[in-house]
């Protein structure tokens, strides 16, 4: 189209005519443009970001047993829901390479007799777990240290027990005591102490948000025992509180999953198996909703915008009446009008579009190293080529939509009408 | 046959509710390669009589011919080609696009007829060489006397080679000398170009270059006649 190009540049020599205008009417797009493009990146970064440290927590082969209530909408990472579960039934199933699970009770616990001979007990928190927690799931757990001379579980231990920091002391207990722990009925054992936690380092960064905590009692007073010790002082568990099951290589992750929840809820579990896809849908849902919103809002500056752009067409069009009638005298056809005004709004639509792409892309690299910074995460930046795209064609579509009805009541000017006007 | 022939024309238009007559039945023709001044007082109807002429309305009534087509017959977008291809305006206040150059401004109604870049920009500026603009063919026309902005449009109605030039009042905004230069141009047009050039004006100077003097009175014509001495001072 030869014509085109020449009505390309009579809507520039028109636009830059009318400089201060048209940068008034620019400035109106490009703030919504670049609103709406920081606000979807930052989206789409915040989405990657958390996604990927969900991932490096999980890898691809892992999934975690909750209880029904626990995942989903309305969950809160605080305390779990207890469920009942069948390990073995869920280590049997095809699949499955090692599943470790955590319970948790309240039990009476006696210690040794300090110097005056005084025996310290009570009802403490006792936590079962399994020895592949340590050894297979690290990930999750964080690198759990002991004091020098002790150790964690091993499998084959039954009859031990490691302690947190704080209650050894109160307890006034070493590695090598014991400790009398007391279940359900007549059921008491004499634990040997093989291990002392370190305490916490006073204010370390708890990993990546995705740390989780195993032992209900965070005050530091947790008597950990093997998985199976548990089974001997309060039977068959009921009182898990969590699950992690690394898969076969070769099965996927969902599937097994799929097959893991059916089985133990088919065993009275009220279970669900939540792999790295849902909670990534999980996440995808929330922070897509969220960006989605956001970016409404600033569509509504967009849309300022747009009515910005029909306003200076409108303006355009009417100090233009007479110029608008030469150009029809001189052979220019209802559409040839129509075309070039409709190109004028357009190229501010699409200029505003650029400014706002460039604009809005800067905005959300800021504002992503605002908050790596604040949350001491590693933000990803998405500078979406498809968001771009659509974005740069979207403004030139807004200003040309803007300029529609202008372009139309400038097309349809009567010339001479038009030639007569002052 | 003439090029230009009006039988019982008619023109009625609204002027808010009021219905203005200004055409009331007028017959007249004019030959190709003449000049000719259509004079009268304001009201007479002469504008409206040059937008019949120049394809840019159509008759209430009454048979308009122009070049063998009649004017009610065409559509509107054959109209606009009509005018495009067949007559070039100049207009008292010259209008020329404040945004465009000299050249550019001659380009724009090629433009409008699908004429490449180059072979627009090489007759432009033929076209300003010729009406004596050749050195200020990049200015813009609030950087151009009056004298000299007629001139491009001048140059501009010769774009499209029409048959047909209509000058309505081209002198109207000049000064005595430019006024006098415009109307030389405009009928060299007639002779050398074999152009048929259409004034519209009050101005008994710029009649003077015409070969004939329609005067209108009421929307009628009230007198044709050839040019001679005794209408000089009309």
């Amino acid at each position: 189209m030869r014509k085109l190009s020449d009505f390309f540049g009579l809507a520039l020599r028109s636009i830059i005519h009318r400089r201060m205008r048209s940068w008034l009417t620019v400035i109106g797009v490009f703030i919504g443009i670049t609103a709406v493009v920081a606000l979807i990146s930052i989206g789409l970064g915040f989405d990657k970001t958390i996604k990927e440290q969900v991932s490096g927590v999980f890898g691809v082969d892992t999934f975690v047993v909750m209880d029904e209530s626990t995942f989903g909408p309305g969950a809160h990472t605080g305390g779990a829901a207890e469920y009942a579960l069948d390990l073995d039934l869920l280590k049997s199933i095809e699949g499955v390479k090692v599943a470790a699970a955590v319970r948790e009770r309240t039990g009476f616990v006696q210690g040794q007799p300090d110097a005056e001979g005084e025996v310290l007990q009570g009802f403490l928190p006792v936590s079962g777990l399994s020895p592949e927690l340590m050894t297979e799931f690290e990930s999750f757990t964080g690198e759990l240290e002991v004091l020098p001379g002790g150790r964690l579980f091993e499998p084959g231990d039954v009859e031990v027990a490691v302690l947190d920091f704080e209650i050894s002391q109160r307890l006034g207990v070493d590695v090598g005591d014991t400790i009398l722990v007391a279940g359900d009925g007549d059921a008491e054992l004499n634990l040997t102490i093989i291990g002392i936690m370190a305490p916490p380092e006073e204010a370390e960064a708890s990993g990546p948000g995705f740390g989780m905590q195993f032992s209900g009692g965070s005050d530091g007073d947790t008597i950990s025992v093997p998985y199976e010790t548990m089974d001997l002082l309060w039977g068959p568990a009921d009182d898990v509180l969590v699950t992690l099951v690394r898969t076969e290589p070769g099965y996927d992750v969902d599937e097994v999953a799929d097959a893991a929840e059916e089985a133990l809820n088919a065993r009275g579990s009220d279970i669900s198996a939540v792999t790295y896809t849902d909670i990534s849908d999980a996440i995808g849902t929330m922070t897509s909703t969220i960006s989605a919103f956001l970016a409404g809002i600033a569509g509504i500056s967009l849309l300022v915008g747009g009515v910005g752009v029909m306003n200076t067409m409108f303006t355009s069009v009417l100090e233009r009446t007479k110029e608008i009638g030469v150009m029809k005298a001189v052979g220019a056809k209802n559409s040839h009008v129509w075309t070039i005004f409709l190109i004028e709004s357009g190229l501010m639509g699409f200029v505003g579009g650029v400014v706002g792409t460039v604009l809005g892309l800067g905005l959300s690299i800021f504002a992503s190293s605002l908050i790596g910074r604040l949350f001491s995460i590693d933000m990803v930046v998405v500078a979406s080529p498809i968001l771009i795209a659509a974005t740069l064609f979207g403004s030139f579509a807004l200003g040309a939509f803007a300029g529609l009805w202008p372009a139309w009541r400038a097309s349809k000017l009567p010339v001479v009408d038009a030639l007569r006007y002052e | 046959m003439p090029l230009m022939s009006m039988k019982g024309v008619t023109k009625d238009y609204k002027l808010g509710k009021t219905l203005v007559r200004a055409l009331r039945g007028l017959d007249m023709e004019i030959a190709k390669g003449e000049v000719v001044a259509i004079m009268g007082p304001s009201g007479s109807g002469k504008s409206t009589l040059m937008h019949i002429l120049g394809a840019l309305d159509v008759p209430t009534n009454g048979t308009a011919m122009i070049d063998g087509s009649d004017l009610k017959d065409l559509k509107e977008s054959q109209l606009v080609t009509f005018r495009g291809q067949k007559v070039g305006f100049v207009f008292q206040t010259f209008n020329l696009v404040q945004t465009l150059s000299a050249v550019q401004n001659v380009e724009l109604p090629m433009i409008f007829q699908g004429i490449g870049k180059s072979e627009r920009h090489r007759k432009a500026k033929e076209l300003l060489t010729r009406v004596g603009l050749a050195e200020r063919m990049k200015h813009k026309p609030n950087e151009l006397s009056g004298g000299e902005r007629q001139r491009v449009a001048v140059a501009r109605s010769l774009a499209n080679d029409p048959e047909i030039i209509l000058a309505d009042e081209p002198t109207g905004n000049l000064d005595t000398e430019s006024g006098q230069s415009i109307l030389e141009l405009l009928k060299q047009l007639s002779t050398k170009d074999g152009k048929t050039v259409i004034l519209v004006s009050h101005d008994p100077e710029a009649a003077a270059i015409a070969d004939r003097i329609i005067r209108l009175r009421d929307g009628c014509v009230s007198s044709d006649q050839p040019m001679s001495v005794g209408d000089d001072h009309a």
